[in-house]
């Protein structure tokens, strides 16, 4: 006895590690991510986000103000500043030749080749001074070996936030998305109660078809259906791709849905026709209340799925700057040759706002529509 | 009556042109370095109300310069032109040619795409005359007329497009002030240039960059090499000889090459990270060891667009500078240049695309773009004081000083050699396999596609 109590509570420690395990695997790169949209392009190049919490020791290299700016003080000229621009951080060893970067402890003078005498302080305060005039049009560059504590910037949200045409594209996903998920789940609910509930002949074939169409990949459709859309005249519209993405959708709402219902009650459904309801006043007055939650987690999956489109986005509706979706501005402002990472994940998490909003506001009817048609 | 009806005309087209002026970047008649007249005689065509569809590879601060050149079109002609552009064009032109709503004029950075295209039917051939000033009037002007003509459906050849912004790849990167402070000089040819190399490391440096990653691309820079180092190791017709396969891949003159650039990529001492980091490291990342202290390497040789990707703030000509890939001194086979560029073809005939192309011939639609950034011309007839910096002008001399301009091959090529095997290959060499089995591999993949 004592023993299978031992095992079981074993079990449920295994599992929940598992599930914690799971949990960290999943949100550790989307953690990483989000530090890494708060910090800009060289940062990230130069060290992984774990390292991004802690101070950094870094080889800096600074540009001392330009010769002109000299003063002459007790006949000597001199140029002072401080490596850091007064900002925190502290200087362990400096150099004046990129050959040895941090040949020098700091406080010690310097002379360079050109008879220039250069010292660091711990602070980052550095002098440089001369005897003659000194020459050239640019300032001496003074390498150090620095400590820095963690720097973040919010310069990435400003970017993407602030971007020429984001309102715009907000706007434009917007116009492509509802519709595009609206309706597929009318024509779903309609044809789903159809397939579950009315009895005609070919009933089975056409189910067993809806679930063939679930295998085929929409990139398989995309230039024969835009070729159809020109002929017929949509062309490149939002009319075109409300269609393209109703006919993608299709196929898994139908099925969803159909599973669902089935799974309803059948004395329900036949009490109504012998109160003498119509099929359509079933499907209106029993059905869809009770489909609520199939039609919630459909249109989350739906939702999600157009917002984060690209490619159908892009071939169906056009990339002018009236048409274009937030994908697709996101995608312009990672440059042309896509070497902007900070942009991407800042813009991640830009566009995790609006989904997180709907799966948040339906999550209720996500984890109850999710057993549509497993359990009978 | 008709006095007051004039009146209105005139204050409308001055309205009209004030408008236009605010959207000019530069204004009209007020720089001397600019061919002003050519915009004026873009005024004599009369396009109102007829609108033109472009689509492109530019994106972003690209875009933005192109839509500043188009600007002058638009004001000059009353023309409505659309530029939308960015990444995935390849594909998005296909569907979009073949779905039949193609834009008027498609911009193209692969020969290759185009003379698809123009295969099938797909590109409208441009008149006769476009050749004629091509030749005339664009530096090593044979050689871009060549690039853009290409066997329409019925199998006659003609021109099919027009070279505009062109890129130079034969550039090494480097930081001036690392070099004064180590006492490099700049090498002038190809054997000084490996002294240069042998130095560094005898005096513990790093000599190189190279970074071959590009996500599905990783590979590409590797091909730069390989052609740079094809155009220093052989003729100019052997260099098109193996790019059109007529020279087998494994041709022994190709395993030269290819084992040149290995001189370089494939000696642990010679490149940061060591030999085995060159096939990962992005090349978005690599020209960024110029800039460490210490230096991470010295040179990086890469195309002129790379400067976008160092630091923030570094001032090119300044902080960073190029010198050209030189020749061998002992090969006398001139200073040849390899490069890029793209290609406007017309896609959708109409009498605004056909006069967008005349536009393209102007002077003008080329110095608006050079006096800002990012752009080369092989264009004669334009001034070329109108550089923005001279770092571009440095660049454009390059360009027109060239006894040899080719085309970087790998876009020539089949895709699935120069966008395919030649990539993957380059990678395998670089992580060890040796030159004539990457080459055999390469060769026997081109022999399958025939």
């Amino acid at each position: 006895m004592e023993g299978i109590v031992g095992t079981k509570s074993r079990l449920v420690w295994a599992v929940n590690l598992c599930a914690l395990v799971l949990v960290l695997l999943w949100t550790f790169p989307t953690f990483g991510l989000l530090v890494s949209s708060f910090r800009d392009r060289d940062q990230i190049s130069a060290s992984g986000w774990w390292k991004a919490m802690f101070p950094a020791e870094a080889s800096v290299q600074y540009r001392a103000a330009g010769p002109d700016t000299a003063k002459l003080i007790d006949g000597l000229y001199v140029i002072e500043g401080n490596i850091f621009d007064g900002g925190p951080g502290e200087v362990t060893a400096f150099g004046t030749s990129i050959r040895e970067p941090g040949a020098h402890i700091v406080g010690t003078d310097v002379v360079t080749d050109d008879g220039e005498v250069v010292t660091v302080a711990g602070s980052g305060d550095f002098r440089i001074s001369s005897t003659a005039p000194m020459e050239g049009t640019r300032g001496m560059r003074i390498f150090a070996t620095s400590v820095t504590p963690a720097k973040f910037t919010f310069e990435n949200y400003g970017r993407v936030m602030g971007a020429e045409g984001i309102g715009r594209a907000f706007l434009n996903t917007m116009t492509v998305s509802i519709p595009a998920t609206v309706i597929p789940i009318l024509v779903a609910a309609f044809a789903a109660y159809a397939l579950a509930w009315m009895e005609f002949p070919g009933r089975a074939l056409i189910v067993a078809l809806v679930v063939g169409l679930l295998v085929v990949p929409l990139q398989l459709a995309l230039i024969p259906l835009l070729k159809m859309h020109n002929e017929i005249g949509i062309g490149k519209s939002y009319i075109g791709i409300w269609l393209a993405h109703t006919g993608f959708g299709l196929p898994l709402a139908i099925y969803l849905l159909r599973n669902y219902m089935i799974g309803l009650p059948r004395e329900i459904i036949e009490s109504a026709r012998v109160d003498g309801a119509t099929d359509f006043q079933i499907f209106l007055k029993i059905i869809l209340p009770l489909s609520f939650p199939a039609l919630a987690s459909f249109a989350i999956f739906q939702f999600l799925w157009t917002w984060n489109d690209l490619l159908v986005a892009i071939v169906f509706l056009g990339n002018s700057e009236d048409q274009l979706v937030m994908t697709g501005q996101l995608k312009n402002l990672m440059g042309s040759r896509g070497g902007d990472w900070e942009i991407l994940a800042t813009s991640a998490f830009v566009t995790i706002a609006v989904p997180l909003v709907v799966f948040f506001a339906m999550q209720t009817y996500l984890v109850r529509g999710l057993l549509a048609g497993s359990v009978k | 009556m008709k006095s007051n009806y004039l009146m209105g005309a005139a204050a409308i087209a001055l309205l009209a042109g004030a408008a236009q002026a605010q959207d000019l970047k530069f204004e009209p008649g007020a720089d001397a370095r600019f061919n002003w007249d050519s915009f004026e005689a873009l005024k004599s065509v009369d396009l109102k109300g007829q609108s033109l569809k472009i689509d492109g590879p530019w994106g972003g601060v690209d875009k933005e310069l192109f839509e500043s050149v188009i600007a002058y079109f638009e004001a000059a002609t009353g023309a409505d032109v659309e530029y939308s552009g960015g990444d995935g064009f390849e594909q998005r032109v296909m569907i979009d040619v073949e779905a039949g709503s193609p834009p008027g004029i498609a911009v193209i950075p692969q020969p290759g795409l185009a003379a698809d295209l123009a295969k099938r039917g797909k590109l409208a051939p441009l008149p006769a005359e476009t050749s004629a000033w091509l030749l005339e009037n664009y530096a090593a002007g044979q050689s871009w007329v060549d690039l853009a003509s290409y066997a329409g459906p019925d199998g006659t050849k003609a021109l099919y497009g027009m070279f505009y912004k062109v890129d130079v790849k034969s550039l090494v990167w480097y930081v001036p002030e690392n070099f004064e402070d180590a006492g490099y000089a700049i090498p002038t040819s190809m054997e000084e240039l490996k002294a240069l190399t042998e130095q560094i490391v005898a005096d513990g440096g790093t000599p190189w960059c190279i970074g071959l990653g590009s996500g599905p691309a990783t590979g590409w820079p590797a091909t730069d090499w390989v052609e740079d180092m094809m155009l220093r190791n052989n003729t100019p017709q052997e260099y098109d000889a193996w790019v059109s396969n007529d020279m087998k891949f494994n041709d022994p003159k190709v395993v030269t090459a290819v084992e040149d650039f290995g001189w370089f990529a494939r000696t642990d001492a010679n490149v940061a990270g060591g030999s085995g980091a060159v096939g990962s490291t992005d090349f978005r990342d690599s020209p960024k060891g110029l800039f460490t202290s210490p230096p991470a390497c010295y040179m990086h040789k890469q195309a002129s667009f790379i400067p976008s990707f160092f630091p923030e703030g570094t001032v090119v000509g300044q902080d960073a500078d190029f010198f050209y890939f030189p020749a061998y001194a002992d090969k006398d086979l001139g200073r040849p240049v390899l490069g890029a560029g793209t290609l406007f073809v017309i896609t959708q005939d109409s009498p605004v695309a056909q006069e967008f192309m005349k536009f393209l011939q102007s002077p003008i639609a080329h110095e608006v773009w050079m006096a800002q950034s990012g752009f080369l011309t092989p264009h004669k007839g334009v001034n070329p004081d109108a550089y923005g910096d001279p770092t571009l002008k440095k660049m454009g001399d390059i360009l027109l000083g060239a006894d040899t301009f080719r085309f970087d091959g790998s876009d020539l090529m089949p895709g699935a050699i120069g966008a395919g095997v030649f990539w993957t290959g380059m990678v395998d060499y670089t992580s060890g396999k040796d030159a004539a089995t990457v080459t055999a591999d390469i060769q026997k993949t081109w022999d399958s596609i025939k």
